[in-house]
């Protein structure tokens, strides 16, 4: 079988088993799984930022947490007890101030807009777009490259958390949104724990790698391979790099808002820990484990790496020492094995034919 | 009103202008003038020659024509269109295509991929998503590949090729941006005397296709290929004329004086 089969086979039976897992779980590990497929989203979007465009955000828990909020704040108004105005803001307003969203703490009008789902839903991924897209045009248009937009990226992911976590009378602060109504569509009531959830995470992705793969097989996916090999080269044969970039990070940062708000949905809280540093870095070494430059590489990354977490997390010898582990994983795979397990695995491939070649040739 | 007597005084007279003009250029790092009112005009066709000694400003000439480098003063116009400070892929798009000393090509693609990339028509972003590249190459790669000995490498990752082969596919990326005006710094550097050889062919049939200008300080590689040759000396134009005229120049002796690079020609 030649690479590119197995490739198209992989596929196959990833999907394949992510929709039928269902099944086999119970309503416990259908929510969990159901979050790791949400983490496989954002895995996703590094690989095709990172592994195809070169670019590595630090910053992507960033556009996770907005989305997760702009969600979060619609499925917190959609909750009757909250209305006209949410708990969070009845604990931090003046004694004196009017009962109602326009003004009871300062700036709790910008969530009038939230009390239609569907504005909190199109905000997730528009938010985190707009923001890549204003953050993206500064860096590169003034030719930021490499580890500085990665500072750069992680600096704005701590602003945005630390202004998350101090106006708390607008976002619930340090502990976030919690307390939400079930996400309803057209009188379909999604359920966490249940199928509904898992099969909207799941159908999403599939949507997701499945247009990017559309996506990277048109030309723009060969630009961007050749702007991660040399962009100064691709400059010189007439691309504007700075757009193919502006867009690249763009997408990827609409992907991390997607995924945040089905990290609502599957985990009910959005949180400032959603924009802390390490979330970011682990989302990069969910797509470095897998293979940074396969969308697929990044899925599995992400749900082994959480897998093994989550038992990590249930055995106390292990639980301390999982943030080591991590990082630990991370120094091993980009000095051994920078492009991950499919890395290990297209290098067999590669590898095999032309030993037999050159054994002929040795021995004829 | 004086600066615009300036640009009616840089903008070319004749009836067609020059494919490549230069006027006033002039580029500062740190105060320290690496090139200095130049004034180059290369006719259409023109294979041009541009030699120096180490230093001499050759390298950076080429990075202000191509936009690597903006100029602190002067102009650089492309027939009757002022490129100055338009930037790389701009001026890239207007018809100038740059060959860098060491090889710039992408190495984890192949050299059909590469080829693909470099004749590419459509640069813009919405322009590329939804169309794919053929599977094979179209009639021009091929063309562009047999004539830089290439058709038969076209599955080959282009990190997989030698030296010289490296050095003629970024020639013929160059080549297929299809572009009016080629630069070339020190395409034979490295290549054996064969792949020389065959180097020089390819220039002379170039010219006249296309504009030529070429770095190179190899005087027996120059000898073979030239027409007029540029002698830059200390970031300035030291002299013009056919190689004979330049050997016998005085300036030109006394300016490489201790130097090999003339007297091993």
């Amino acid at each position: 079988m030649t690479y590119r089969s197995t490739s198209i086979a992989a596929y196959i039976v990833f999907f394949a088993v992510v929709f039928a897992l269902p099944f086999f779980l119970n309503s416990f590990w259908t929510n969990r799984v159901a979050t790791y497929l949400v983490y496989a989203i954002c895995a996703v979007g590094i690989s095709l930022a990172w592994g195809y465009t070169g670019i590595l955000s630090l910053g992507q828990g960033l556009f996770f947490g907005m989305g997760a909020y702009m969600l979060a704040m619609s499925l917190t108004l959609a909750v009757p007890e909250n209305n006209p105005v949410p708990d969070l803001m009845l604990l931090n307003m003046q004694p004196d101030a009017v009962r109602d969203l326009c003004c009871v703490t300062p700036g709790s009008f910008l969530w009038i807009p939230f009390r239609w789902v569907a504005v909190g839903m199109i905000a997730g991924l528009l938010v985190p777009c707009a923001l890549a897209a204003g953050l993206g045009y500064v860096m590169f248009k003034r030719r930021t490259t490499g580890v500085y937009v990665s500072i750069i990226t992680l600096a704005f992911a701590l602003i945005g958390q630390l202004l998350v976590i101090n106006n708390q009378p607008l976002t619930g602060g340090f502990n976030g949104l919690a307390s939400f109504a079930p996400l309803t569509i057209a009188g379909f009531e999604f359920d966490p724990y249940g199928p509904s959830v898992y099969y909207a995470v799941a159908g999403i992705l599939f949507l997701v790698v499945l247009g990017l793969r559309l996506l990277l097989s048109a030309r723009i996916g060969q630009v961007l391979k050749a702007i991660r090999e040399d962009e100064a080269r691709a400059r010189y044969l007439g691309y504007d790099v700075e757009s193919y970039k502006l867009f690249v990070f763009c997408l990827s940062a609409t992907i991390a808002g997607l995924a945040g708000m089905l990290f609502t949905l599957t985990a009910e809280f959005a949180s400032p820990s959603l924009m802390a540093t390490s979330f970011s870095i682990s989302m990069v070494i969910w797509a470095a484990t897998g293979g940074r430059a396969s969308l697929l590489g990044a899925c599995i990354g992400a749900l082994l790496v959480n897998f093994v977490g989550s038992y990590a997390s249930e055995n106390a010898v292990l639980q301390p020492v999982w943030p080591i582990i991590l990082g630990g994983l991370f120094v091993f795979v980009v000095l051994v094995m920078p492009n991950g397990i499919v890395g290990l695995i297209k290098a067999w491939f590669e590898r095999t034919p032309r030993d037999n070649s050159s054994r002929r040739e040795a021995y004829p | 009103m004086n600066a615009v007597t300036r640009i009616e005084a840089a903008r070319p007279q004749a009836a067609t202008p020059p494919i490549l003009t230069t006027r006033n250029l002039t580029v500062r790092f740190d105060d320290f003038p690496a090139v200095s009112n130049v004034d180059l005009s290369i006719e259409d066709g023109e294979l041009r020659v541009i030699i120096g000694a180490n230093g001499a400003g050759k390298s950076t000439l080429l990075d202000l024509l191509c936009g690597k480098v903006l100029p602190s003063e002067g102009e650089i116009w492309l027939r009757d269109r002022n490129i100055t400070g338009i930037g790389e892929a701009a001026i890239a798009r207007g018809g100038v295509g740059r060959k860098f000393q060491t090889p710039a090509v992408f190495k984890e693609m192949t050299v059909l991929e590469n080829l693909q990339i470099a004749s590419n028509r459509y640069v813009k972003v919405r322009d590329n998503l939804f169309r794919r590249f053929s599977r094979g190459p179209t009639d021009r790669e091929l063309a562009v590949a047999e004539r830089t000995g290439l058709s038969s490498f076209m599955k080959r990752k282009a990190g997989e090729l030698s030296h010289g082969q490296l050095q003629w596919l970024e020639l013929a990326m160059v080549l297929s941006q299809d572009p009016k005006v080629i630069l070339l710094d020190e395409p034979a550097a490295g290549m054996t005397a064969a792949e020389t050889d065959k180097t020089a062919e390819l220039l002379l049939a170039l010219a006249g296709e296309h504009t030529v200008l070429v770095i190179e300080h190899d005087m027996a590689f120059v000898r073979r290929i030239c027409r007029t040759i540029t002698v830059l000396h200390q970031g300035s134009v030291l002299a013009e004329g056919t190689a004979d005229d330049i050997e016998k120049n005085p300036a030109v002796i006394e300016a490489y004086l201790g130097s090999a690079t003339l007297s091993h020609a």
